[in-house]
């Protein structure tokens, strides 16, 4: 037991160090894509660990929460892309009133 | 610990040690390509791929019990959930870039496509018999 012990502690740490990267791309990331693709990784990790925790602290229901992440996490690339084209849209319409508006007055 | 609880262990951690292995080519892919439609080719493998190999070690692990029922399910709907939100944000990328052209080929039409990829085989197919005769001409 103290063997599985050991290596579930060494897996949390691996995967904390694997989403400092996966940060690291989160904050550079040129475009809201790739911002929404470095959450998306991190999303995933974080499932992972939630389950190494579960087998760690032999608590069944800890799986439940991880299955429920996934859930919230796909939820939130779906709503957040949405929702930025949506924003996207409304400020090319605005520029494009804006332009036409100068257009007239000429 | 037995022989059994030996080889159980063995097997879960090579499957996790698969499943590190795939993460750390994710990100070493997300941080070598240079656009977002690329990138996305290398999250999408650590969502399907890498994610299942470390659950179902973390499933050797646990044994047969009702745990291991519930990790195949986080394995069966990231299935289904991660080619969505990969998809989802493919539209959203070009959607919303403007300068798309500028890293990736666009057809208005997918006739146009196929017509250039038939040129594109059939001047394949001629340049071989050209450098041959190039090199006729060279030995010549």
């Amino acid at each position: 037991m103290e063997l599985y012990h050991t290596l579930y502690i060494t897996l949390l740490v691996l995967f904390s160090f694997l989403m400092l990267i996966c940060l690291i791309r989160a904050v550079k990331g040129p475009q809201v894509a790739d911002r929404l693709m470095a959450v998306n990784m991190m999303g995933t990790m974080v499932m992972v660990m939630i389950s190494v925790l579960a087998l760690l602290l032999n608590e069944g229901y800890l799986v439940d929460i991880c299955l429920i992440y996934a859930m919230i996490s796909f939820l939130a690339v779906v709503v957040l892309s949405k929702v930025y084209i949506g924003i996207y849209e409304e400020r090319v319409r605005k520029k494009n009133a804006e332009e036409g508006s100068l257009h007239d007055s000429h | 610990m037995t022989a059994i609880e030996w080889v159980r262990f063995l097997i879960g951690s090579l499957f996790l040690l698969i499943g590190i292995i795939m993460f750390i080519t994710e990100l070493y892919g997300v941080f070598h390509f240079k656009y977002v439609l690329n990138r996305m080719h290398a999250a999408a493998m650590g969502d399907t791929l890498a994610i299942s190999a470390c659950l179902l070690g973390l499933m050797i692990f646990s044994g047969f019990n009702f745990t291991t029922l519930k990790l195949f399910l986080i394995i069966v709907f990231l299935w289904f959930a991660s080619p969505v939100s990969s998809h989802v944000l493919a539209r959203l990328e070009i959607a919303t870039n403007e300068k798309l052209s500028q890293h990736c080929e666009i057809y208005q039409d997918v006739s146009d496509l196929e017509r250039e990829l038939a040129d594109r085989k059939k001047a394949e197919a001629n340049s071989p018999a050209d450098t041959a005769k190039e090199k006729e001409v060279s030995a010549l």
